[in-house]
């Protein structure tokens, strides 16, 4: 029946009940949609740019720094990883994706919900991202940065005392011969901080500047 | 005037001899009594002792039985983790998003996980205070709980998934914060803080707050005032320029605002009501203590005239925070 999900060139419009249901935050019509097009044989890598990828664009446009319903984003968020998991169900390997980053939330810091959205955007613009949890210590962010070949270590922290492991990060990759992986920032507490304060790359102000910002000078790809 | 008079006098908009001191110093008390935070979180004499000497050291106007936001999950069964220097998490929930609330019975403040701790520590501020000084309690607001018992994620989701359920479990932590309330002003609060960082606008929108949490908040607030509280006192951090101006007719006779706000900002949206604030929690690590001496006069300024000020910090003091820093917000008023 669907004849342009299986072969030859197809249109967008072929992705829009997927993008739909992406944007209106519905995971469980989304998961459908998704295993509907897999069925139809058309490829992850294609569900994931004309599906995930353009759904997430559209979410970025609308969300401002003013402008910036978290609730909506989560829920968006939500039937993302709905769908990677009906494409990917043991996740992005790690030769798929755009690039693998890992991502925490340092020790002693229990504040999980921006990292999870972070990872979720990401995850949507298709990067593989290896959350290692909340309550993470340094040693361990800086082993999977090495072990997963991550092209940038994120960090989310929204209490005073994470800052100093903040610092140590740089020096840790270093020793691990990982000097070139930037680090990238986020949340309340290291938002207050510039990135010279802290010694990373970037301090983002949200998910989408972050994803920004890595799609610009990590990847050297114009961010969408 | 002693402080409690002073606080009492701002709560009311009344003149006072002096902007009262109230800055959020909860486990940095530990850290200056050479307390782990782990022990001053599990000892209500500790805990008080800590607290006396934290006001004596800054003479500061209030002291408060704040211990963290996993005491309410906690004492319904959550399973938390504790390190000598660090608040704790909680690292089981005790709802899935499957589960219904109704299965959850009220624990007893007096015996349930460490709300005795407080209680403790509350007894032990009165009888050493009396009167001179504020002695303060705290719950957690229905949203907060419900957040740390279904996750806050989960808890999120039920608004759009399962709406009535999430209301449930609102309506449940409504009830454990006045009773656990009730239980502090019982041991010898004069007033028992609401705290929600679960509702902040950082984490949902303000339709939300409006529709979901505020009217729970007025009955915690009614139930403690009907309780014999002194006042109420509503402390949400973040960015709540869009549900402050709510917050007088959620009946709350105190409001601490964040950073995010100005003075003028905060006056404007609560003309009648006392504000506590709204000092960066993060100056009193990274900035000069000169800074701080520096905010804390321009906000006593900007609230000159109108008296219903409470000079405090936007969210909690941070425990690591520079002796100094604190010292330098209390001068700030010994110039006045
Ligand atoms: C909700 C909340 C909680 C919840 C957390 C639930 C959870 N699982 O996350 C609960 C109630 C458990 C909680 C507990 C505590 N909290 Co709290 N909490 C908040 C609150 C109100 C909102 C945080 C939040 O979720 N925001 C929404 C998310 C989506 O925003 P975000 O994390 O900033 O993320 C966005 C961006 O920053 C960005 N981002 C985030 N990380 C990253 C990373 C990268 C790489 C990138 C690119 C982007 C990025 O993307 C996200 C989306 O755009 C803030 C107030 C505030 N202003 O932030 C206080 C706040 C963070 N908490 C604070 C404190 C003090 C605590 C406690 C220590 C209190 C206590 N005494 O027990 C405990 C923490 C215990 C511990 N060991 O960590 C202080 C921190 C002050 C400080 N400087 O240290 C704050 C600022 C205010 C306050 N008064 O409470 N809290």
């Amino acid at each position: 029946m669907d004849g342009p999900y299986s072969s030859g060139p197809s249109t967008g419009a072929a992705f829009q009940p997927l993008v739909d249901a992406l944007l209106v935050g519905d995971h469980k019509r989304a998961a459908a949609v998704a295993q509907h097009l897999v069925e139809q044989g058309c490829s992850r890598e294609r569900i994931v740019t004309e599906g995930l990828e353009h759904a997430m664009g559209l979410l970025d446009e609308k969300c401002t720094v003013e402008s910036f319903n978290l609730l909506e984003i989560m829920l968006v968020g939500r039937a993302v990883s709905a769908v990677v998991r009906v494409l990917y169900p043991g996740g992005y390997a790690p030769t798929e994706g755009r690039a693998t980053f890992v991502i925490a939330t340092l020790e002693g810091d229990v504040h999980d919900l921006g990292k999870n959205i972070v990872r979720m955007v990401l995850a949507g613009k298709g990067f593989r991202v290896v959350d290692l949890g909340r309550d993470c210590p340094v040693g361990d962010l800086v082993s999977a940065a090495q072990h997963e070949g991550a092209a940038a270590v994120l960090v989310s922290g929204l209490i005073s005392p994470v800052v100093s492991q903040v610092r140590k990060l740089r020096p840790a990759l270093r020793a691990c011969g990982l000097a070139h992986v930037p680090v990238v920032a986020g949340g309340a507490a290291l938002k207050q901080l510039r990135p010279e304060a802290l010694d990373v790359d970037y301090v983002a102000e949200n998910a989408f500047d972050g994803a920004h910002y890595l799609e610009r000078h990590v990847l050297g790809t114009p961010g969408s | 005037m002693n402080s409690l008079e002073r606080i009492l006098r701002a709560t009311r908009l009344e003149p006072v001899d002096r902007t009262p001191l109230v800055p959020q110093l909860f486990g940095h008390a530990a850290i200056t009594a050479g307390l782990s935070l782990r022990d001053y979180l599990h000892d209500g004499e500790a805990l008080a002792h800590a607290q006396v000497l934290e006001r004596e050291r800054y003479r500061t106007d209030a002291v408060f039985a704040f211990l963290d936001f996993g005491v309410e999950a906690e004492a319904l069964g959550a399973p938390l983790s504790f390190r000598a220097d660090r608040y704790p998490d909680v690292v089981g929930c005790v709802l899935r998003a499957e589960d219904d609330p109704s299965r959850l019975r009220l624990p007893d403040p007096a015996a349930a996980g460490r709300m005795p701790v407080c209680l403790q520590a509350l007894r032990a501020m009165r009888r050493r205070l009396g009167d001179d000084a504020l002695v303060a309690g705290a719950v957690a607001g229905p949203m907060t709980t419900s957040a740390q018992l279904y996750g806050i994620e989960n808890a999120l989701y039920l608004a759009i998934d399962d709406p009535p359920r999430l209301a449930a479990a609102l309506d449940f932590a409504t009830r454990l914060a006045i009773a656990y309330g009730l239980a502090q002003l019982d041991a010898g609060a004069h007033a028992v803080i609401v705290f929600e960082p679960a509702a902040s606008p950082a984490v949902v929108p303000p339709a939300f707050f409006r529709e979901f949490v505020a009217p729970r908040l007025a009955r915690v607030l009614g139930g403690l005032r009907d309780g014999g509280a002194a006042f109420t006192w509503l402390n949400i951090a973040g960015p709540t320029a869009g549900i402050l101006d709510a917050y007088a007719r959620i009946g709350a006779d105190v409001a601490t605002f964040d950073y995010y706000l100005s003075a003028a900002e905060a006056c404007h949206l609560l003309p009648q009501t006392c504000l506590a604030g709204n000092l960066r929690s993060l100056d009193f690590l990274d900035a000069a203590p000169g800074v701080v001496e520096h905010q804390a006069r321009e906000l006593v300024v900007a609230f000159e005239g109108r008296s219903g000020f409470l000079l405090s910090s936007g969210c909690e003091i941070p425990p690591e925070a520079a002796a100094e820093s604190i010292a330098a917000m209390a001068a700030a008023l010994s110039v006045e």
